[in-house]
């Protein structure tokens, strides 16, 4: 398998996918295209990890389900975004940010 | 977890997890369909299209099993996997789950009957407002004995001198004619003062409780009346209100209706104002009892301090003039339950017996199982289960078991609920409260699970002690299940036979006392006889007593000249009618006018051998001949007795022999006047037969028999006997004769041979039911014998195949088998009897004629039980000794 590709950070799969929400409900396959889609194809979410990541933002009450009708008449569930899932987004998001802030900080640094 | 609703969230998916999967199903086919479609458009064959997409999902089990584990607590989620591979164990065993499950049904459904009627009569609190602070006060006689009735002066100075409670009532409760707009019919009449609907705190579902208007001396009669006695007359409380009715002269109108339920004292139908009626100034008519509530914050030993203290001081005031030396204060639902309580305690101790029974046989065919399964647990515990991994599974398996079992019991105990009051429970108070409801089904879930754990304990204790692993290296050959769980099966087993013993001596105890109190003389002929019970007005002037006469003499007559009527009686207190049986102090005089006045009955009533005490009976000359009681010596009342004739008065066998030793009563005096009013003296003419009048266990009681006709006071409330073969044809011949007479009279009729039982009743009702447990329980212990000796056989077929071959014959092998069933049958039985013994001892309150250590019911019940401990283990030692060794040792 190839591994160096498209393998997610610990932790970083939950915050994808509420990012992938922010923007409109959708179903376990569009959050999985708009991600990889997104990310140029770098990031590719393995199904076995987003079903269960999916659940967990639900019991969480991160988000939400329901089922829908899609546009070419099939039965899929659909996940949004919950008000407390926002604010964890932007928290997040806050906390990424200063996260790779640093981690570049150091990477660059200038070796002497 | 975070919050309790979280919690019950996800315990309630465990059940709704094929709801959840089957939306999880949904989603991840969509996601491979999309993923198919997507390649297609990418311009794949539909083959390789469909393997990427499967390919990219990567693995659709791995995907569902890590989003339910995102879905469920791990614990709980063990705990109902190990309860559904514990169903469907129990489903590829159907036998065993059969067995074990109807016999903890009916361990579980013994207990939960019993807890059912104890919880209908004992623990349920009373259905009035506070019920725990409504109490029966009551007099403490000089001898130390407690009575229910005060008199009234007594009772008033209770009211005025007590702080202890917020409402006193007197309360005196008797049988009621009443006729009107309605069939007549007899009521169970209370009178009530003042106070009593303040005690009770219940009020009238329509109407209202008595105006202060109406509590006093000649005011407009009123009545409230019960639910049910409303319906019955008047099809509804609302149509009830405002109709008067007739009790003898008086006639009183329906003021409210009591809510459904309600009928304290005892079964009332009718409440009347006790105000109605005169003060009565004896402080020796003992004619009403009291109830009371206690004052808020009033304890009942604050409350019994007081009546203590202000009772001895009217004691230390009134002295001769009052019986009451002291008072005690006890709740109305104790004092309601006292007779029947021992009688609870034994069903209880019985149905707990059973119940261990039970749990001893299951815990047995448990142990069976879990030997022949030694090597699955094995191989669980080598691929890595862990220890309490295997206990746990087990544990649920017994669970599944109990709970199941628990509904066989509860449906058993609702079965049988019913019948039991069928069977009728004689005095058993509260029968209608006696329901299978939350409480009981809260028990009964409690019970399965306690049995549960009782089943588990066995099985894990063997299981968790036992290395697993050297199943392993045990060959067939060997002993499985081995001499360790072979020690405890048998230890199950005798302990079954101990406890059965226990149970069935009980029973045999029982029965011999039942069967003893049959064969008891009562004294008289309880064959082809009918009772009739008869309520007259009490006459208040002449003429009514002169019409109650008539109907008397008229009812007499016609009865006798039914056809096929040998004989017609009456008397005031027909015997086990659990009536009242009134008695007293009476005077040997010397010529029949010695006493004239209170003075004289005074003085002479300190001269001891001049007293005598004894019940007072008014009966007809016909009573004797119709109830079979002889005539011993002198002669019985005669047409020649009129009212102006001498009066003259039989007396009982026992009462000759005990006042009269070694002299002739006969043509003696006696003055009983205080118990009748009339203070013209008695002759005694004859002699008669002793009758145990309360009941068949009771001694007979020594009695003076006044004639009916003579006295002035003759009997409103009586019974009538009339003899005659097939005395259910008579009845309503007879039924007819007194709605001829006065259709107002109503007449409860009834043969004497079920007044008999209706007076054992009560009896009959716990050797029924100690019975039945009995019988389970020996065929129980029958069954576990059957299955250890045959799990035996089966576990040495090749040991006795071996013997055979070596010579052994067939008598050896039945004697080696049997004899195991006999050696434990001896151990448990021996065990047992000592248990007995200890038990027993309890019962002997409830035991007539044997004692508790009764040889012949002791020895029965052995007899008994060997004889199935011998049927259970020839059988299997039968099929060993047909055993053919060549079969045996070629497997």
């Amino acid at each position: 398998m190839k591994k160096s590709k498209g393998d997610l950070l610990q932790g970083t799969l939950d915050m994808l996918v509420l990012k992938a929400l922010a923007l409109e409900p959708m179903h376990g396959w569009g959050i999985t295209e708009r991600i990889e889609q997104w990310s140029e194809n770098v990031l590719k979410p393995g199904q076995g990890t987003l079903y269960p990541a999916l659940y967990r933002l639900e019991r969480q009450k991160l988000i939400r389900s329901e089922w829908r009708i899609t546009s070419n008449n099939r039965r899929a569930r659909y996940y949004a975004l919950t008000p407390a899932g926002r604010r964890h987004l932007a928290a997040e998001l806050d906390n990424w940010k200063r996260m790779s802030r640093a981690i570049n900080l150091v990477l660059e640094a200038k070796t002497v | 977890m975070e919050n309790p609703i979280e919690w019950w969230r996800r315990f309630a998916a465990l059940f709704r997890r094929r709801e959840v999967e089957g939306g999880l199903e949904e989603e991840i086919a969509f996601h491979i369909e999309q993923q198919i479609e997507k390649n297609l458009r990418q311009g794949m064959a539909p083959e390789a299209a469909r393997r990427d997409a499967l390919l990219r999902f990567g693995g659709v089990e791995r995907t569902r099993e890590a989003t339910r584990d995102e879905y469920r607590p791990v614990l709980l989620d063990g705990v109902a996997r190990d309860i559904r591979y514990g169903v469907r164990a129990l489903r590829r065993a159907p036998g065993f789950a059969l067995t074990s499950v109807l016999t903890l049904g009916l361990g579980i459904g013994a207990a939960v009957c019993v807890f059912s009627i104890v919880n209908g009569v004992l623990l349920k609190p009373l259905p009035y407002p506070d019920a725990d602070r409504i109490v029966r006060v009551l007099q403490v006689s000089e001898d130390g004995g407690v009575t229910e009735n005060v008199s009234e002066p007594n009772f008033r100075d209770w009211q005025a001198e007590t702080r202890s409670f917020s409402a006193m009532a007197e309360i005196a409760q008797g049988l009621v004619s009443v006729y009107g707009s309605v069939e007549p019919n007899r009521a169970t009449m209370t009178l009530v003062s003042r106070e009593f609907f303040n005690v009770m705190q219940v009020r009238p579902i329509v109407g209202r409780t008595f105006a202060p208007d109406e509590l006093h001396e000649g005011a407009v009669p009123t009545a409230i009346v019960s639910d049910a006695y409303a319906r019955r007359l008047f099809g509804g409380a609302r149509s009830a209100l405002g109709q008067t009715l007739n009790s003898g002269s008086t006639a009183f109108t329906i003021i409210g209706v009591m809510p459904p339920g309600f009928d304290y004292p005892s079964r009332t139908e009718i409440w009347m104002p006790r105000e109605l009626e005169p003060e009565q100034t004896s402080r020796t008519a003992h004619n009403f009892r009291a109830v009371a509530r206690l004052a808020a914050g009033v304890t009942l030993e604050q409350a019994q301090r007081e009546i203590s203290t202000v009772s001895r001081a009217l004691k230390a005031k009134y002295g001769e003039d009052t019986w009451m030396s002291d008072a005690t204060v006890e709740r109305v639902q104790d004092r309601m339950t006292r007779n029947v309580r021992p009688t609870l305690y034994l069903l209880i101790a019985a149905a707990a017996l059973l119940f261990i029974i039970t749990c001893a046989n299951v815990s047995n065919l448990l142990l069976a199982r879990a030997a022949t399964r030694q090597r699955e647990l094995a191989v669980r515990l080598a691929i890595g289960a862990g220890r309490m991994h295997i206990v746990r599974q087990l544990l649920c398996e017994s669970l599944v078991l109990c709970v199941a079992g628990g509904f066989v019991g509860v449906l058993i105990a609702y079965g049988s609920v019913h019948g039991l009051i069928a069977i009728d429970p004689g005095n058993l108070p509260r029968v209608n409260e006696i329901v299978v409801d939350w409480a009981v089904l809260a028990f009964a879930f409690a019970v399965s699970v306690l049995s549960a754990f009782l089943l588990g304990a066995v099985t894990t204790l063997r299981i968790g002690r036992r290395d697993l692993r050297s199943s392993f290296t045990e060959s067939q050959r060997t002993m499985a299940g081995g001499r360790q769980s072979q020690r405890v099966r048998d230890g199950l087993v005798v302990a079954q036979i101990a406890l059965t013993l226990v149970l069935l001596t009980g029973a045999g105890l029982l029965t011999r006392s039942f069967l003893q109190l049959l064969a008891v003389d009562t004294g008289f002929n309880t064959d082809d006889a009918l009772v009739l019970d008869i309520a007259l007005a009490p006459p208040a002037n002449d003429g009514e007593r002169s019409r109650n006469t008539y109907f008397r003499e008229r009812l007499l007559e016609e009865l006798q000249s039914l056809p096929g009527v040998t004989a017609v009686g009456l008397i005031n207190d027909f015997p086990l009618g659990g009536r009242w049986y009134a008695n007293g102090l009476f005077i040997e005089m010397t010529h029949p006018d010695e006493i004239r006045s209170p003075e004289d009955f005074d003085r002479l009533g300190n001269v001891p051998e001049r007293v005598g005490s004894a019940g007072y009976r008014s009966a007809s000359a016909g009573y004797f001949r119709a109830m079979g009681i002889p005539l011993i010596r002198g002669r019985l009342f005669e047409p020649g007795d009129g009212p102006d004739a001498a009066h003259v008065a039989l007396i009982s066998e026992s009462l000759a022999r005990t006042k009269w030793p070694n002299q002739d009563p006969i043509g003696r005096f006696i003055q009983f006047g205080n118990m009748d009013g009339d203070v013209r003296g008695l002759r005694v003419i004859g002699i008669v037969g002793d009758v145990r009048e309360i009941s068949p266990e009771a001694i007979p009681s020594p009695i003076i028999y006044t004639h009916y006709r003579q006295r002035r006071n003759a009997p409103t409330q009586f019974s009538v006997v009339v003899r005659g073969p097939r005395p259910g044809n008579i009845a309503p011949a007879a039924q007819r004769v007194v709605r001829d007479i006065d259709p107002t009279v109503p007449v409860a009729i009834r043969t004497v041979k079920q007044a008999m039982e209706q007076s054992m009743a009560g009896r009959r009702f716990s050797l029924v039911l100690l019975g039945v447990f009995a019988t389970a329980a020996l065929l129980l212990a029958t069954l576990g014998i059957y299955g250890v000796i045959s799990y035996l056989v089966t576990q040495r077929t090749r040991e006795i195949g071996i013997r055979m071959a070596l010579g052994a014959n067939r008598a050896d092998v039945l004697r080696m088998i049997i004899g195991k069933g006999a050696m434990l049958a001896g151990i448990g039985g021996g065990i047992g009897l000592v248990a007995a013994l200890a038990f027993t001892r309890v019962l002997q309150g409830m035991l007539f004629g044997v004692r508790a250590t009764d040889p012949v019911a002791f020895a029965g019940v052995l007899v008994l039980v060997s004889a199935a401990v011998l049927l259970a283990s020839y059988v299997p030692a039968r099929r060993a000794s047909r055993v053919a060794p060549s079969m045996t040792l070629r497997d």
